[in-house]
């Protein structure tokens, strides 16, 4: 479904990702780990299709296509969806606003009909539900004064309504409480299908106890530096990255681990 | 324009002969001092010369303005439609609500009628040759008047060359409420100059809800004032949605001189194209415990030029004031301007104040995360645009003038992309 080849990706001529290679079949779920600043967020933003990215070398291509040369909503059509480490906030636009418009989006570039108010209503109502959050939240501005969890929560309210072949999920389990992590857990595993996709970036083995993923990787200094099962999750837990070589704290180029805020978000807004 | 064919206006005025000596001297004034210049420092961002340069006149007896070019608009309320100028047709229900030529020498006219205004070139024109206007006066005692029932006074301009000096009047008595919509509408295209002064009293706890949405012509010129004098504990709460015309210069004031006043000025203003918006708030609080809040919101594009200056004094008498003024604005094209200029002059120390203002771009991390969702960069823009220009409506949401309002501010917003595209 997804295979990335060699790729290399710099920001502002600093190279952050030197030759990641990664194959993703439908059907399979997959996680990936690694130190603070090791290019996570930067891979998954890259396939989403952030501008400001730069990619030196490599290729990605999914379901065939030439994931690198599709608009972010094009990918978005063709099935991709990014739960964002730092959900934006959008004032001014409702919630209802932004599921409504990107359903419509997908379904019409599926060639489905657009769903009529009532029928969208229902399908939102329901995926809420599944995710125990309240339907007050349709029609507050997009995370908007929302928790930090109940951002998180929002992004897989979207993944839920949109169900995308393909989604990465970027450390949608950072600042969850047990249970929300229980029911974002649940909102993923519902969404498993033989024709879909998991990628996930996480720095606790805690989610993959729920999750369980087909593969493990550890993604440090740029690369993808150890793949291994679900045990090579707890392995790490157990030893931390340093067990791993030598250089792959080297690697990580003078960037601090272990205790980083996790919820500094880098993003400037209005 | 020259001093003849505004003596000339002057002698078509066909109102109260008790007026006659008062236009005459306005006239005079205006004549000697001629229209304000650049060199003034409220009129620094906005050139009138163009006004200088056209032969205006004052339409004659009330005209059909034709429905077929200008369209005809559903009001949820009641309505005083003035047509260039006079007026040309009322809703049965509005009773509590005249022609304010017919109500030249009533009582509460003759007591209020130009004692707000401080004279101005503008406002001196407007005294002098004003031809008609709405005359609002609402009392307690009077049912006809609900204060959940918009009022709407609709001016339509239809003339070329024509300048339209409005005179709107105002008056709650003690305790009454009004919502009143105020739309200022033209022809497509047509060059006209509207310069309407709208005088508002409002008595002891009086309440006003004004929401004015200035839709002129894309040709015309619209100078306007709005001056509220307020008693004790009266709240005046207005809403500008300014949209059109291709020079607008809004003045604003208000006086707080009862205690417990209270005011509430939000604004939105979309200055595209080669508009041109200057917006200009002047509060005064001149009591104690008297609280203003101002709230407007821009968006420039293409070569469109925005203008928000807003002044607030307190007083030495107004102890426990607390003003407060924002403005956030958005700019979408590398030749659009917008200048902000908040002032806050306290001549008292116990006093609450505070302002804020910012003037930025669309952000694209903002526009990424939409797409990332499946939704086109130019449809993730037009949400941002609308969000940011929801987030000044507020006043409206007890009103029940947001559907109506809707249709406006669609037709303003998609403008823009054609602009940031050019
Ligand atoms: N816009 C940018 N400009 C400059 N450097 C950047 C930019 N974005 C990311 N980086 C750098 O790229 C490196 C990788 O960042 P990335 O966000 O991908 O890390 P991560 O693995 O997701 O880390 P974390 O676990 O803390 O989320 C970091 O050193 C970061 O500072
Ligand atoms: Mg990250």
């Amino acid at each position: 479904m997804l295979h990335i080849e060699n790729l290399h990706v710099s920001i502002d001529g600093k190279s952050i990702l030197t030759g990641i290679d990664l194959d993703v079949k439908a059907g399979e779920v997959h996680a990936i780990m690694g130190p603070n600043g090791s290019g996570k967020s930067t891979l998954a933003q890259v396939l989403a299709g952030r501008e400001g990215y730069v990619v030196t070398a490599g290729s990605v291509r999914y379901l065939g296509h030439d994931l690198l040369a599709l608009e972010p909503e094009q990918r978005a059509r063709a099935g991709v969806f990014l739960a964002f480490q730092y959900p934006l906030e959008i004032p001014g636009v409702a919630n209802v606003q932004l599921l409504r418009a990107a359903l419509n989006n997908l379904r019409r570039a599926r060639g489905e009909n657009e769903l009529d108010a009532m029928d969208f209503l229902d399908t939102v109502k329901s995926k809420l539900a599944l995710l125990g959050m309240d339907d007050s939240f349709l029609y507050r501005a997009v995370n908007e004064g929302f928790s930090g969890g109940e951002k998180k929560r929002n992004e897989i309210l979207q993944m839920a309504v949109l169900e995308p072949r393909l989604a990465i999920l970027d450390e949608t389990d950072s600042g969850l409480d047990i249970d929300a992590l229980k029911t974002v857990a649940h909102g993923v595993n519902a969404l498993k299908h033989p024709e879909r996709a998991v990628i996930l970036v996480t720095h606790y083995q805690r989610l993959l106890n729920y999750i369980v993923p087909d593969h493990v990787h550890v993604l440090a200094g740029g690369r993808i530096v150890r793949s291994g099962d679900a045990r090579l999750a707890l392995e790490l837990e157990d030893k931390g990255y340093g067990w791993l070589a030598p250089d792959v704290q080297g690697n990580v180029q003078g960037d601090v681990q272990g205790d980083v805020p996790m919820e500094a978000p880098r993003e400037g807004r209005l | 324009m020259n001093s003849f064919t505004m003596s000339q206006a002057l002698v078509n005025t066909r109102s109260s002969l008790r007026l006659m000596p008062v236009r005459r001297a306005a006239l005079e004034q205006f004549i000697a001092h001629g229209l304000p210049t650049s060199h003034e420092e409220d009129w620094k961002y906005t050139s009138l010369g163009h006004l200088e340069k056209t032969e205006w006149h004052t339409p004659e007896g009330a005209p059909i303005v034709s429905n077929v070019v200008l369209g005809t608009e559903e009001y949820p309320g009641e309505v005083m439609h003035f047509s260039n100028g006079h007026l040309n047709e009322a809703s049965p229900q509005a009773c509590y609500a005249r022609s304010l030529a017919k109500q030249a020498d009533s009582a509460p006219v003759v007591q209020h009628l130009d004692t707000l205004t401080r004279a101005t070139a503008l406002t001196q024109l407007n005294s002098a040759l004003w031809q008609d206007g709405l005359f609002l006066h609402v009392s307690t005692k009077d049912t006809s008047a609900d204060a959940s029932a918009p009022l709407f006074a609709v001016y339509s301009a239809g003339e070329a060359g024509a300048m339209l000096h409005l005179r709107n009047l105002i008056v709650l008595e003690a305790g009454a409420e009004m919502l009143l919509v105020e739309h200022y509408r033209g022809t497509p295209d047509l060059a006209y100059w509207n310069n309407p002064v709208t005088e508002i009293v409002l008595g002891e706890g009086a309440r006003l809800t004004h929401l004015k949405l200035t839709e002129d012509s894309a040709a015309a010129t619209h100078t306007g004032l709005t001056v509220v004098q307020q008693a004790r504990d009266s709240c005046y709460r207005a809403l500008s949605v300014n949209l059109g015309g291709r020079l607008l210069r809004q003045d604003v004031e208000v006086n707080l001189m009862g205690d417990g006043a209270e005011c509430r000025l939000d604004g939105l203003f979309i200055a595209d194209a080669r508009r041109h918006i200057d917006q200009h708030l002047h509060i005064e609080h001149a009591a104690s415990h008297t609280t203003s809040r101002q709230a407007w919101r821009g968006i420039a594009a293409g070569r469109g030029r925005g203008i928000f200056d807003a002044r607030v004094v307190v007083q030495p008498d107004a102890q426990h004031a607390d003003a407060q003024q924002a403005s956030a604005n958005l700019l979408l094209s590398p030749h659009a301007e917008i200048d902000v200029k908040p002032q806050l002059e306290i001549y008292t120390n116990d006093v609450q104040c505070g302002h804020g203002a910012a003037v930025g771009q669309l952000d694209e991390a903002q526009i990424f995360y939409l797409r990332s969702r499946g939704i086109s960069a130019d449809v993730a823009r037009a949400l941002l645009l609308r969000g940011f220009a929801d987030a000044a409506l507020g006043l409206l949401k007890d009103t029940g003038l947001a559907e109506w309002l809707e249709p406006h501010l669609t037709a303003a917003l998609p403008r823009l992309e054609q602009e940031r595209a050019a």
